[in-house]
């Protein structure tokens, strides 16, 4: 048991959340990046994205991470939160990820979701990424950010 | 041009979910190649030092591309990427002469993984845009492809940096990925 609680605490103190950006998708560019340290835990960040970003085909979401232990069953699961009510959900697995390792997920989404049928006003300050990281079921960090279209 | 019009091009088809596995040595230009099919930026790449996956979502097909790092310590790790993957892509230097024995040795292995049994295989001859790069059809020899059995593949001479060839390969991947889907 207490090596377990040891393995908890390795794998928490061990990961971070480097850096996370928003691109229009159809052209590569990036219209956000946040290098703050997201993985400060309870922190909301604050975004400020072009407005244009609501025109946008397809936009693309990426998140860069850091993990100094080993994990198997890593996954993450998304959340587009409007007044606190849920958009979208997005849910991926990792599965395995290499000790001291450092690594990327981009999640790109064509068709324009329901955020997109609203004017930036309406949306501007409302909106919420969350995004929870686990190891099979040990929340291993949590990031939010706001954001405001401007 | 992009991943993004290659998928919509797909939609029609039956298979829901497309798993492509990225790799080659270290400095074989695999994250240069997941970029340039997205038309990202490619001027400030760094070594991968575990993973890169990009996920594409349209509507009825999703398409999740694993980019693994090459360097010598990671290597170990790839075969825990190995499941489910529906087409592998090999990465290759072909400047690198020094190191075609090397890639060589690494494909073999990969090539023998239970894992990987039967999955398609393409291999990318990248940096065609310098002066001392192998012709594709000199490396396919190197690597006797030709004695692959039960396997099907294909080698695309490419240059990732000047965006030449990419295209081609993943048309190629599309076309085998969705052959292969029909038949199951």
């Amino acid at each position: 048991m207490a090596m377990e609680s040891q393995h908890v605490a390795d794998v928490l103190n061990g990961f971070k959340l480097n850096w996370m950006n928003l691109r229009d998708a159809s052209s590569g560019k990036i219209m956000w990046e946040g290098t703050q340290d997201l993985s400060v835990p309870g922190r909301e960040h604050q975004a400020r994205v072009p407005k244009k970003i609501l025109k946008c085909k397809a936009v693309s979401r990426e998140i860069n991470f850091s993990s100094q232990q080993l994990m198997e069953k890593f996954r993450l699961e998304q959340r587009i939160l409007f007044h606190g009510r849920c958009l979208e959900e997005w849910f991926f697995e990792f599965g395995f990820v290499i000790p001291e390792s450092t690594n990327t997920w981009q999640s790109i989404i064509e068709a324009a979701p329901a955020s997109q049928m609203m004017g930036a006003d309406v949306l501007s300050g409302n909106v919420v990424i969350e995004t929870n990281f686990f190891d099979d079921e040990l929340l291993v960090s949590t990031s939010k950010v706001r954001l405001f279209y401007v | 041009m992009g991943l993004l019009s290659i998928l919509r091009k797909l939609r029609s088809d039956h298979h829901k979910e497309l798993r492509i596995l990225l790799l080659g040595l270290d400095n074989a230009g695999k994250t240069t190649i997941l970029k340039s099919l997205a038309s990202e930026k490619i001027d400030q790449i760094t070594p991968t030092q575990g993973f890169n996956v990009k996920c594409v979502n349209t509507p009825g097909f999703k398409l999740n591309v694993w980019d693994i790092g090459g360097q010598r310590r990671i290597r170990p790790y790839w075969r825990n990427y190995f499941e489910n993957t529906d087409l592998l892509i090999y990465v290759i230097d072909s400047t690198d002469q020094k190191r075609f024995e090397e890639t060589g040795v690494e494909l073999r292995e990969l090539l023998e993984d239970e894992k990987l049994s039967g999955v398609p295989l393409l291999i990318f001859a990248n940096k065609q845009d310098l002066f001392n790069a192998a012709k594709a059809s000199d490396i396919a020899n190197l690597l006797k492809l030709h004695t692959l059995n039960g396997r099907t593949w294909q080698i695309q001479a490419c240059s990732a940096l000047k965006g030449e060839g990419v295209q081609d390969g993943i048309e190629w991947v599309m076309k085998t990925a969705g052959a292969k889907a029909k038949k199951k």
